[in-house]
């Protein structure tokens, strides 16, 4: 195929059923006599309405949950079905609920740590995976994909396993190693691509102007990669500040992540504080997402990726 | 654009100056190595050992080389269990293929500038949290929540409907956390699809079904196949729909592992639960790696 599927069927002549019954489909349709009035509509543009249905119910059904928790967040009764008032009542609950706060202090903290700590590993780990082909290589690549295709509870059971058998009392502490492995995954398999798509050429340009490999690396690799770190580090913090299982299975007693307390707090019946704590984190990591999608864009703009990018 | 090594001092991969670099890029790659062989292979590693091993009586774990855990999963009640969470994960895989095809199909082929928005609008409320989607969700589903209060006006739903706490519930549930996963392979395989084949089976008479079926189905099928991998995987393992959705008799296999850990203390049996759940996973992982290579076999030939 040489040309976008779309531009292909502006091109073609309109369908006429008729004169091609019988034959096979390669002959034919770029043959076809392009006057005759057209009985059909062409392929492309028309329109399916069934998956166009499905499609709208889906994104309906997508937001409804969403658009609940919000709605109701300002509801100035208890109940779940019935608004009664806009109010912020749920808000100032949760603002004077010193539980609740101390875990938001500690998911940010955790989020901020493991963020930090997996991008120094993650990203060191995807340039050596990238530049060096050994077979430490590939065992590393290994063990890097491992937590993407186990299911969450396992790397949960096993993280709790590890710590309390080597003796460490379930803590912040723990959350934070738990959370570090499980993000340096996905930092090498972001970055991975984004240097491989890096230009050689200018790291050696900059080594024969005299840079040591290390110097290249810092002031040559490292800079244009900065775009990618950056989004992909706003992507860990959004995604480990989210996370319930692995911080489910690895916390201690006190202070607990948000999500766990929103779990226990789910668990044991309708409290409506969790619309006000949900609507506000729902907000943080939508603003998080939608961040980290727009950074490479802004400094593509300015040519920070699109310099070394190879095109 | 193919890469030219430039003419002059051509560094051939491995050569010369090479060698100090390809130590540079050991010792950036060990450290994250190291630490994720020390923690997350040498934990499930820990797992599969434990899952050999006994309980004192003081309820501690013992480590040990007996399979009485694995012989304590033939009991009926975790049968049932865990044939009701594969049952569960396979019918969230087929609604899920059922949603994502038409989503996928309208998004790709007919979204046109709208395209990458409505991903972007797909995408970015599946990372918020979890907790919280699913406490949506069930307050949508609750017994005089929108959609059940819906479905009554329309007459399809009587008084004592109920999605919460059945089956179908925790089904709704798993569905709503993970149907992205299956959206986004088969639309990047639509994408990829060549559109002139669904012209063509129209041209052939095929009608919107018979072309769907025949033509946008097989070609979209690996990715179909890499969603029901990334959908089935998470869905047997969770535990929250089950118990948010569900209640006591609808409960899966990841809710019997997170009790074995917390209610329970019988950690050797939640071990072995746990290594039960990646072996069916990984049997299913197998089938979808000679899947793909028979597919790709093919699409060489």
């Amino acid at each position: 195929m040489t040309l976008r599927p779309a531009a292909q069927a502006d091109l073609r002549p309109p369908a006429d059923p008729a004169e091609h019954r019988g034959l096979p489909a390669a002959d034919g349709t770029r043959a076809r006599p392009a006057r005759r009035p057209r009985r059909r509509r062409r392929g492309a543009d028309r329109r399916p309405r069934f998956a166009i249905a499905v499609t709208a119910a889906f994104f309906a059904l997508l937001y409804l949950p969403v658009v609940v928790v919000v709605l109701f967040s300002f509801n100035s009764q208890k109940s779940l079905t019935v608004f009664e008032d806009v109010s912020l009542r749920w808000y100032s609950a949760f603002l004077r609920d010193d539980v609740l706060i101390d875990s938001l202090g500690m998911s940010l903290r955790v989020s901020l740590v493991a963020m930090a700590g997996s991008l120094v590993l993650g990203v060191a780990l995807a340039l050596g995976l990238v530049r060096n082909r050994s077979r430490l290589g590939s065992f590393a690549g290994l063990v890097m994909l491992v937590p993407l295709i186990t299911p969450e509870i396992v790397t949960g059971v096993a993280a709790m396993m590890l710590f309390k058998g080597l003796g460490i009392t379930l803590s912040t502490t723990t959350v934070m190693l738990a959370e570090i492995t499980f993000s340096i995954s996905y930092v090498t398999v972001i970055l991975r691509s984004r240097i491989a798509a890096l230009n050689p050429e200018v790291e050696e340009a900059a080594m024969d102007l005299g840079a040591t490999r290390r110097q290249a690396l810092f002031l040559v690799t490292l800079p244009a990669l900065l775009p990618s770190i950056l989004a992909s580090g706003v992507l860990i913090f959004a995604l480990v500040f989210d996370d319930f299982v692995l911080a489910y299975f690895t916390t201690g007693v006190d202070p607990q992540p948000l999500s766990v307390r929103i779990y226990s707090a789910i668990r044991f019946g309708v409290q409506p504080t969790i619309n006000a704590v949900g609507t506000l984190m729902l907000v943080g990591s939508i603003g998080l997402i939608v961040l980290a999608l727009a950074i490479p864009r802004l400094f593509g703009r300015r040519g920070g990726l699109d310099l070394l990018s190879g095109k | 654009m193919a890469r030219r090594n430039r003419s002059g001092t051509a560094r051939p991969p491995g050569a010369g100056p090479a060698v100090s670099g390809a130590r540079l890029w050991t010792w950036l790659m060990l450290p994250g190595t190291l630490w994720m062989t020390g923690f997350l292979l040498a934990s499930l590693l820990l797992v599969a050992t434990l899952a050999f091993g006994t309980t004192d009586p003081l309820g501690n774990p013992r480590f040990g080389l007996n399979t009485d855990n694995f012989a304590a999963l033939a009991d009926p009640a975790y049968r049932t269990v865990l044939l009701r969470s594969l049952g569960y994960a396979l019918i969230t895989c087929l609604i899920c293929l059922a949603v994502a095809y038409p989503v996928a199909y309208a998004i790709a082929l007919h979204g046109g500038r709208f395209k990458n928005l409505l991903i972007a609008a797909i995408v970015v409320p599946f990372f918020a949290n979890y907790l919280v989607r699913m406490y949506g969700w069930s307050v949508v589903l609750s017994d005089d929540g929108p959609l059940l209060k819906a479905l009554r006006a329309i007459g399809i739903a009587d008084d004592g409907t109920k999605i919460l706490q059945t089956g179908p519930g925790v089904i709704a549930g798993l569905v709503y956390g993970f149907v992205v996963f299956m959206i986004i392979p088969l639309y990047a395989a639509m994408e990829r699809m060549d559109t002139s084949l669904i012209e063509a089976g129209r041209d052939l008479y095929g009608g919107p079904l018979r072309t769907f079926l025949f033509v946008t189905v097989p070609a979209t099928r690996q990715g179909a196949a890499a969603g029901c991998v990334l959908v089935f995987l998470p869905a047997m393992g969770d535990f929250v729909s089950a118990q948010l959705m569900g209640g006591p008799d609808q409960i899966m296999i990841g809710n019997l592992i997170q009790d074995k850990f917390f209610q329970g203390q019988n950690w050797p049996l939640g071990s072995a639960l746990t290594m039960l759940l990646m072996a069916v996973l990984l049997f299913g992982m197998l089938g979808y790696l000679r899947r793909t290579r028979k597919d790709e076999a093919e699409a060489v030939r």
